[in-house]
């Protein structure tokens, strides 16, 4: 009777995905990622139409100003537009001596790691065989299974 | 002449004439679900009515200035009619800069203030130098301090010893107030209630419910317990914004612990979340971060320094930013470097009144400070010199 049920379950685990290590580290990252976000949702003026171009300009006067402006503008979106990984890498730290942005970086620490349910969030002692997730109860790795597991697909 | 102060941080500029108060105001625009075809810009967001699904247009990435445009638009509104009335012929600045900010990025700071707004004199300055400042203004017998500065976009740990920053204990933490909120949101949408479009609300609840344990553990053993035993937990009552304009804790005698409330309020249970949010700064490691947590980063790099100075660092920790607000901060941060550091070293942690405008009012110092005229980069020496007089000058 025992000697079934061990069979089963590592039929089971034979069957179900198992991620390797490099996966479970993509996933991590794109998750930490997410965190520095600014805004999840859709930029609430993306779906209009552009109206403020369309709109007629009463203000004939201040045409001049305007226009100057906009050049100004432009150039200044030439210029400077760049995100932070572009400047990052134009500085090129890891040729240039003394302390800089990377070398500042804070060194991982020497305490050991602590684990928390990935579902309710208290003390973990288990560990999701199929995606390295951790967990602290059946009831919370059934919750994961239906909700997390594998279904934000690598 | 006028000197203004503007400490330029990645979610808010704290900006104030030197012989005036200074005002905290959103440095970034925003836009809203209900009013479709206007951006806001800084303090204009108190004119949105109802900021549900508020969507944030920031200046910054990463802590660093990236987005010209925007940023141009908020100085345009902070120093226009409508609020500073700067008048550029009559004024000089001071502004704030990350630590080890890009070239490029100093570059365009300087072209913008002499040649677009045309200060009459500039200093670039990090936020962590004017805070030792003040800290070394009010106590003058102190050789050295250490700033803790933990604010939207990172934290850093800089020494400074007699006003000069030590570059080589420089230490950056990857965790800020936008991680923090980021991951509130992400674990409350999982867990009870989809709030990831909510960034503005849930900021309000971190602000109004988070706190730092002293006792990591023993708050996750109440935070288990049931009922009116339950210490921890704690219900918030989320905004309408028509009848209710903010959120707020329900008090403890009206709790309810079925977590059925007759009244119909949106509400959020908020149990071991309010304190495993703030431990990401303690612990970043918690969530993958692989970095020291607040404590143990700023022992390591204390002992990364000169021996002899080593005492003077351990008792003089000053802490400024928004996240040191979280209550019981400083008693954590103390707990944990007296636990790191022997005996015979005193320690002290400093929290000032108001961490974050502390380095705001240390700018406000200096500017009075007799030697401010020969630190600063005036216009004739910059369109003489051009960035290179600035590189001299300023210590980024």
């Amino acid at each position: 009777m025992v000697e079934k049920k061990i069979a089963v379950r590592s039929q089971e685990a034979n069957q179900r995905r198992v991620l390797d290590r490099a996966t479970r580290q993509r996933r991590l990252t794109r998750q930490l990622e997410a965190l520095e976000k600014d805004n999840f949702q859709d930029d609430p003026h993306a779906s209009l139409p552009q109206l403020a171009k369309r709109l007629p300009q009463f203000d004939e006067s201040n045409e001049s100003s305007k226009k100057r402006k906009k050049t100004r503008g432009d150039h200044f979106k030439q210029r400077f537009r760049k995100n932070f990984q572009a400047l990052l890498e134009e500085e090129n730290l890891s040729v240039s001596e003394g302390p800089n942005y990377l070398s500042a970086c804070a060194e991982p620490s020497k305490l050991p790691q602590r684990h928390f349910c990935a579902v309710c969030g208290f003390p973990s002692n288990y560990t999701c065989v199929s995606c390295g997730a951790r967990y602290c109860c059946v009831r919370c790795l059934g919750t994961h299974h239906e909700t997390r597991c594998l279904k934000w697909t690598v | 002449m006028t000197t203004l102060v503007l400490d330029n941080g990645a979610y808010t500029a704290k900006i104030g004439y030197s012989h005036e108060k200074v005002s905290v105001i959103p440095n970034c625009q925003f836009r809203s679900k209900t009013s479709r075809l206007k951006t806001f810009t800084a303090s204009q967001l108190d004119e949105i009515k109802d900021p549900s699904g508020l969507f944030y247009i920031l200046p910054f990435q990463k802590g660093y200035l990236v987005n010209w445009d925007v940023q141009r638009k908020v100085w345009d509104h902070l120093f226009g009619k409508e609020m500073f009335k700067v008048d550029f012929a009559d004024t000089s600045i001071v502004i704030t800069e990350p630590y080890f900010n890009f070239t490029s990025i100093q570059e365009s700071m300087n072209e913008i203030l002499f040649e677009e707004y045309q200060f009459q004199a500039a200093l670039r300055i990090n936020a962590g130098s004017l805070s030792a400042h003040r800290y070394f203004q009010e106590n003058s017998s102190e050789l050295c301090c250490i700033v803790v500065d933990s604010g939207f976009s990172f934290t850093h740990i800089v020494p400074y010893c007699r006003g000069k920053k030590m570059k080589d204990g420089i230490c950056r933490l990857n965790v800020g107030g936008k991680l923090l909120t980021n991951h509130l949101k992400e674990i409350i949408s999982y867990r009870q209630l989809h709030v990831m479009d909510e960034t503005y609300v849930i900021n309000q609840v971190k602000e109004d419910v988070c706190y730092v344990s002293q006792d990591f553990y023993k708050d996750m053993d109440i935070a288990q317990l049931k009922g009116e035993e339950n210490t921890v937990m704690r219900d918030y009552v989320l905004p309408d914004f028509s009848a209710i304009k903010k959120g707020f804790c329900k008090p403890r005698e009206e709790m309810n612990f079925t977590g059925k409330y007759k009244t119909g309020e949106q509400i959020l249970r908020l149990n071991n979340e309010r304190f495993a949010v703030p431990e990401m700064l303690f612990h970043p490691s918690d969530i993958g971060i692989q970095e020291m947590g607040i404590p143990e980063a700023l022992v390591n790099s204390v002992h990364n320094l000169p021996e002899e100075m080593q005492p003077h660092f351990f008792k003089n920790i000053v802490l400024t930013g928004g996240n040191t607000l979280f209550p019981g901060f400083r008693d954590r941060v103390y707990k944990d470097v007296r636990s790191l550091t022997p005996t015979d070293f005193d320690v002290s942690v400093v929290q000032p009144q108001n961490p974050i405008c502390y380095s705001w009012e240390g700018g406000k110092l200096l500017s009075e400070n007799p030697d401010f005229d020969e630190m600063v980069v005036t216009r004739e020496d910059y369109e003489e010199n051009g960035h290179f007089i600035c590189e001299e000058k300023f210590d980024i």
